[in-house]
């Protein structure tokens, strides 16, 4: 069986570890082995690449030397960590001024990026083993309406990402149907949660986030799932502000996919940390 | 008002699709598109986040109008890459916006979170250290602990490179 060096990230790893405890559980039902490594910070697509992108190409290049040397592809949780993992290979297989200028750097540790491992976003992975997932669950979740925000990073740039289709996403809302949920079409689908602009200037942020959650409010969804902890973070902890700012109630759940999988699967919400969420479950969940 | 040839050259350089750059022809599809600019522009104003706008400066090698502006004229930007998707001559405005970010940043005008994410991976590896309370959590959920990252081959690759001189 194929085993994957698991790349958590950041934001799960060090803030938010309950959803990698749901995915565990999941991969585990699945049948998807996994391996830590010592990992540093992918790094960020949005923040670091902005600073200076040939750090951001060094520091992305080590994480993948790492995965090179024992020969295993990546599974990442993270649509930011998928992307800057892609986008690095990407840059380096098509710009070869780039790759040696990395690699000077890189021999100065005793490392050599060759681009040799696949890096995968579990979404994908998820979707190689539909009947796998389908044959786990033993709860499902009929009756439950959700909106999918599979968030920019899972598919765009469509030339690295090779996922899904950029503009018209239909993997996430594949994966959420078979659990038994129902999934509810909403107009503002592939607009960004908002979570960069929202580190600079929150206005804005809010302001964008507002379009797309008066757009799920407007589709009548009881929960939003996600599969991008940065996305998970704008829904479920900026909801609170958004409702103060403009004076209406923003309370909709967030679900993280291998969340609602691991409910599906017959956890328990205490077993996977769902008590952690800042937008409380509703009871029917 | 002056046009800055080496910059313009820069952003020619920069762009992975070679040439295709010089044949924007501002059909406005990435303004018209950007969920930041329709947050913050009006049609009448001229002020708020416009990739149009960049790209045209950018590509005219007017630095000054780009540098000395309002930094949200370039930091509005929540990589979302919509823009790519939906330009008609398959221009990569989110690669040319990087270069802009990347000087921006030289002459330190980039917003504060910027500076303070870089900080953090220079100082542990990670965009977020780990803390205690966490680590207490991953073990009451039954997590193996985050493997450490190895913070001093860190620091000697971002060195080399000249990254930590450009940190706040």
């Amino acid at each position: 069986m194929t085993e994957y060096k698991m790349f958590e990230g950041c934001t799960i790893g060090n803030r938010i570890p309950f959803i990698e405890a749901a995915s565990r559980k999941v991969f585990e039902k699945v049948g998807i082995d996994t391996s830590q490594a010592a990992f540093s910070c992918c790094p960020d697509p949005t923040g670091m690449k902005s600073f200076d992108n040939d750090a951001w190409l060094a520091v992305g290049a080590r994480n993948l030397c790492l995965a090179e040397a024992e020969g295993k592809d990546i599974i990442s949780l993270c649509n930011g960590c998928t992307n800057t993992l892609r986008g690095v290979k990407h840059q380096l297989k098509h710009d070869s001024l780039k790759k040696d200028k990395v690699n000077k750097e890189l021999s100065k540790i005793g490392k050599e990026f060759k681009g040799s491992v696949d890096v995968k976003h579990f979404v994908d992975v998820l979707k190689e083993n539909l009947d796998k997932v389908k044959a786990a669950i033993s709860k499902p979740l009929s009756g439950l309406k959700v909106a999918c925000h599979p968030g920019c990073h899972y598919m765009r740039p469509a030339e690295w990402m090779e996922s899904d289709d950029p503009m018209r996403p239909k993997n996430l809302k594949e994966l959420v149907a078979a659990c038994g949920a129902t999934v509810v079409d909403y107009e503002e689908e592939v607009l960004c949660c908002g979570s960069a602009i929202t580190n600079a200037y929150e206005d804005y942020g809010l302001a964008n986030l507002k379009t797309k959650l008066d757009s799920i409010k407007k589709a009548g969804a009881d929960v939003i799932c996600v599969n991008c902890p940065a996305c998970f973070q704008q829904f479920d902890t900026q909801q609170r502000d958004l409702s103060k700012k403009y004076e209406t109630e923003y309370a909709i759940p967030v679900l993280y996919l291998t969340e609602l999988y691991a409910l599906a699967m017959g956890y328990s919400p205490d077993d996977i940390g769902l008590k952690f969420h800042r937008t409380r479950m509703k009871s029917e969940l | 008002m002056t046009i800055d040839f080496e910059f313009r050259k820069q952003v020619m350089d920069y762009h992975v699709g070679s040439d295709l750059i010089k044949y924007c022809y501002q059909c406005s599809r990435c303004t018209d598109n950007c969920p930041i600019s329709a947050v913050t522009i009006d049609f009448y104003s001229t002020g708020g986040y416009n990739p149009r706008a960049n790209i045209l400066k950018a590509l005219l090698g007017y630095k000054d109008l780009i540098f000395d502006a309002d930094p949200l004229a370039i930091w509005g930007c929540t990589v979302c890459d919509t823009c790519d998707e939906v330009c008609p001559q398959h221009i990569e405005l989110t690669e040319i916006f990087t270069f802009l970010k990347n000087r921006s940043v030289e002459q330190g005008k980039a917003p504060e979170f910027i500076y303070g994410q870089a900080k953090a991976i220079f100082e542990s590896a990670k965009a977020i250290p780990s803390q205690p309370a966490i680590e207490r959590r991953r073990e009451q959920l039954g997590l193996p602990a985050v493997v450490a990252p190895d913070v001093n081959e860190l620091q000697t690759l971002l060195k080399n490179l000249g990254a930590d001189k450009k940190l706040k």
